[in-house]
């Protein structure tokens, strides 16, 4: 099974995985786009945690900006046993969102340290922009969505 | 703004050779409170100490060695302690020259205040 879409995601990523000892981690796009993902078996689990991290992000950013005037850029769910965390990497390709779950393995003072090291390297890797295009529609989200589960899951 | 610890802090990092030290929750690893000097990645140090700490209460634990009162990490120039009470634990970050004997005592005693 491959991690990313896209092979420059990868290695960032997965140093991210290794150091921080998350158990799921799945990187998006701010439209809920799938770029690269690790733990997940199902396609349909990915799905769905895109679509949730997408809305959470956009819910999250837009409290921030009626509250404090800036978009809220992380946010960290502790559940009993697992916790959610959830933050935006700016890159020269857009915001891209990581949604990653993890137990007491680590704690969210490691997942924050290896965060930042990841929104550094990402954002050096990020080859430059291509020409600009237009938001997605619903047609080619879903065939992007598709395409990009389907390579994820190797379909492709 | 001031902490319950600040001045604990401050006692720390008067020693000679101490250039930070920190309270940090072991679960959370997020800083409680630090004075370090500048230069000093204080928010990383927590979040690693407090999961080295964790690691080793954990160790000992299952090793029948009881609850770790002191961690002592001896590297190139310098060095890190760590004394943890409950869910919180004083780390210190100090230079090869520190007084590590006296740092010891000072953390002990400190630890003995974290609540």
């Amino acid at each position: 099974m491959r991690t990313a879409v896209e092979p420059w995601i990868e290695e960032p990523l997965l140093r991210f995985i290794d150091d921080a000892r998350v158990r799921l981690a799945v990187l998006l796009e701010s439209s809920g786009r799938v770029l690269a993902q690790h733990g997940f078996t199902r396609a349909i689990d990915v799905m769905s945690a895109c679509a949730l991290a997408a809305a959470i992000n956009a819910s999250a950013a837009e409290i921030g900006r009626q509250l404090d005037g800036t978009p809220f850029t992380t946010l960290h769910h502790p559940g009993q046993e697992r916790q959610i965390f959830l933050g935006v990497l700016p890159t020269p390709r857009g915001a891209h969102v990581l949604l990653t779950v993890f137990d007491e393995a680590t704690s969210i003072g490691l997942v924050r340290l290896y965060f930042a090291e990841l929104t550094a390297r990402v954002a050096a890797a990020t080859p430059p922009a291509p020409v600009p295009t237009p938001a997605p529609g619903l047609v080619d989200f879903e065939t992007d969505l598709n395409r990009n589960l389907a390579k994820l899951f190797g379909r492709i | 703004m001031k902490s319950p610890y600040s001045e604990l802090l401050a006692v720390l990092s008067r020693h000679r050779g101490v250039i930070g030290s920190v309270v940090v929750s072991e679960r959370d690893g997020i800083a409680v409170d630090s004075n370090a000097q500048i230069g000093v990645h204080a928010e990383a140090v927590a979040a690693l100490a407090a999961s080295l700490h964790r690691k080793a209460r954990l160790a000992c634990g299952a090793a029948g060695c009881g609850t770790v009162t002191f961690l002592r990490l001896d590297a190139e120039r310098g060095g890190i302690c760590a004394a943890g009470r409950d869910d919180l634990v004083l780390v210190t970050i100090s230079e090869a020259r520190a007084n590590i004997g006296l740092l010891r005592v000072e953390m002990m005693r400190a630890a003995k205040a974290l609540t």
